[in-house]
């Protein structure tokens, strides 16, 4: 659909679909459709090779003389290489022995964490809450009194940042801080078992969800919006 | 690999299925006026993806945010409201939805000519579309077209 606003507005598109079904409806002016899971539009993370023959794929469809154009990305993943969708915190149960302490647990989360970044040559997905991961420990005993029920809040927020969305992005960077920790630790580990570690044995994945009670049980809109975006 | 509907968890395969969708029978088409090895190109995502440091993407924004073509990859982050997806991948390797460093390389090669000056970010997986279709998406158009932007290649989540 932005496909067809730019089109009509003088700009050239091709487009990458990953749901056929809308793609045929919507029909975009040229759309190629790949056979991969969200979050992986180019294919592979870490494959240029690939990325660079879905991309060239894509822009072969400008020498198409009329549109609606949509085409097929010829390439499958091998058999049995299909990564599983990461589930959600609802199907999850957590471990018997699920983690206790979430400020020891950052802790830790913010040591390996720097192991990740020192790997990805300072790569990260960390900084939507704008406070640095030295802070983390402080937030995490922001996010629990949250949770506990009282008038929770830190000086840090922004004035132009209202308290749900403030959470909201406290709780991806913690969970940024945790996953990519992770990938420090097992780096060919695939988002559904970092998923099922993270909210079925992490002290963090429990309090993100007595956070996502929290707004959730709330009147306002904003708060239950922010709810879905922290746990599912 | 297909993220086909019946492979997704019941509550993304509702919610998927509940998303406005346009059915329609014709396309705008704007021809290129030049080769692919001429043109300048820019990337258009609806991934939620910004410059660390700028506004985050709130529950149904449809504004955009400008990510300028020299932005290192290390530097670009997502906020996609959605809890939808594998965010482990776009963790690893931001060319997984937003390719600038193969952008980069097929420039080098003389395969494009050049990218674009900005890039453009929106939110996607929304259920109201009118302020993108009739205000943000043109305006952004208006702005690849100053940029000198030929083509730009959109990516989904």
């Amino acid at each position: 659909m932005l496909a067809r606003a730019l089109e009509a507005n003088g700009v050239a598109t091709t487009s990458i679909s990953m749901v056929r079904e809308h793609t045929e409806k919507v029909k975009p002016p040229r759309a190629l459709f790949v056979p991969f899971p969200f979050g992986h539009a180019l294919g592979r993370p870490d494959d240029p090779e690939l990325q660079h023959r879905v991309l060239r794929a894509a822009l072969d469809l400008l020498g198409a003389p009329a549109g609606p154009v949509l085409r097929d990305f010829p390439e499958d993943a091998e058999p049995g290489v299909e990564p599983p969708v990461p589930r959600q915190a609802s199907s999850i149960t957590p471990a018997a022995d699920v983690a206790v302490d979430p400020v020891a647990e950052v802790r830790e989360f913010l040591r390996r964490h720097e192991a990740w970044r020192a790997k990805s040559g300072g790569r990260t997905a960390f900084g939507l809450s704008g406070l640095p991961a030295g802070r983390f420990d402080d937030v995490v005993g922001f996010l629990q009194r949250f949770a506990g029920g009282t008038d929770a809040d830190m000086e840090e927020r922004p004035a132009s940042v209202a308290l749900p969305g403030f959470i909201r992005w406290c709780a991806d960077d913690l969970k940024t801080l945790a996953f990519e920790g992770y990938l420090a630790m097992t780096p060919e580990a695939g988002g559904d078992e970092i998923a099922r570690w993270f909210w079925g044995t992490t002290a963090a994945g429990q309090l993100l969800r007595r956070v996502r009670d929290r707004l959730d049980t709330s009147a306002d809109a904003t708060w239950k919006a922010a709810a879905f975006g922290v746990a599912r | 690999m297909s993220p086909r509907l019946d492979r997704l968890p019941e509550g993304n395969r509702k919610n998927l299925l509940n998303l406005p969708v346009q059915t329609n029978e014709t396309a705008p088409f704007a021809r290129l006026a030049k080769p692919l090895a001429a043109c300048r190109v820019a990337i258009v995502t609806t991934a939620g993806l910004h410059r660390r440091g700028d506004r985050p993407f709130g529950p149904g924004e449809q504004t955009y945010r400008v990510i300028p073509a020299d932005t290192p990859a290390a530097d670009i982050v997502q906020s996609h409201t959605s809890l939808g997806f594998d965010r482990v991948p776009i963790m690893r390797d931001v060319n997984i939805t937003y390719p600038i460093d193969r952008l980069r390389e097929l420039a080098a090669r003389g395969a494009i000519g050049g990218l674009a000056p900005n890039g453009y970010s929106f939110m996607g997986a929304q259920r109201e579309l009118s302020r993108i279709e009739g205000e943000t998406g043109p305006e952004v158009a208006r702005r690849l077209r100053e940029d000198g932007a030929d083509v730009a290649v959109m990516t989904p989540t």
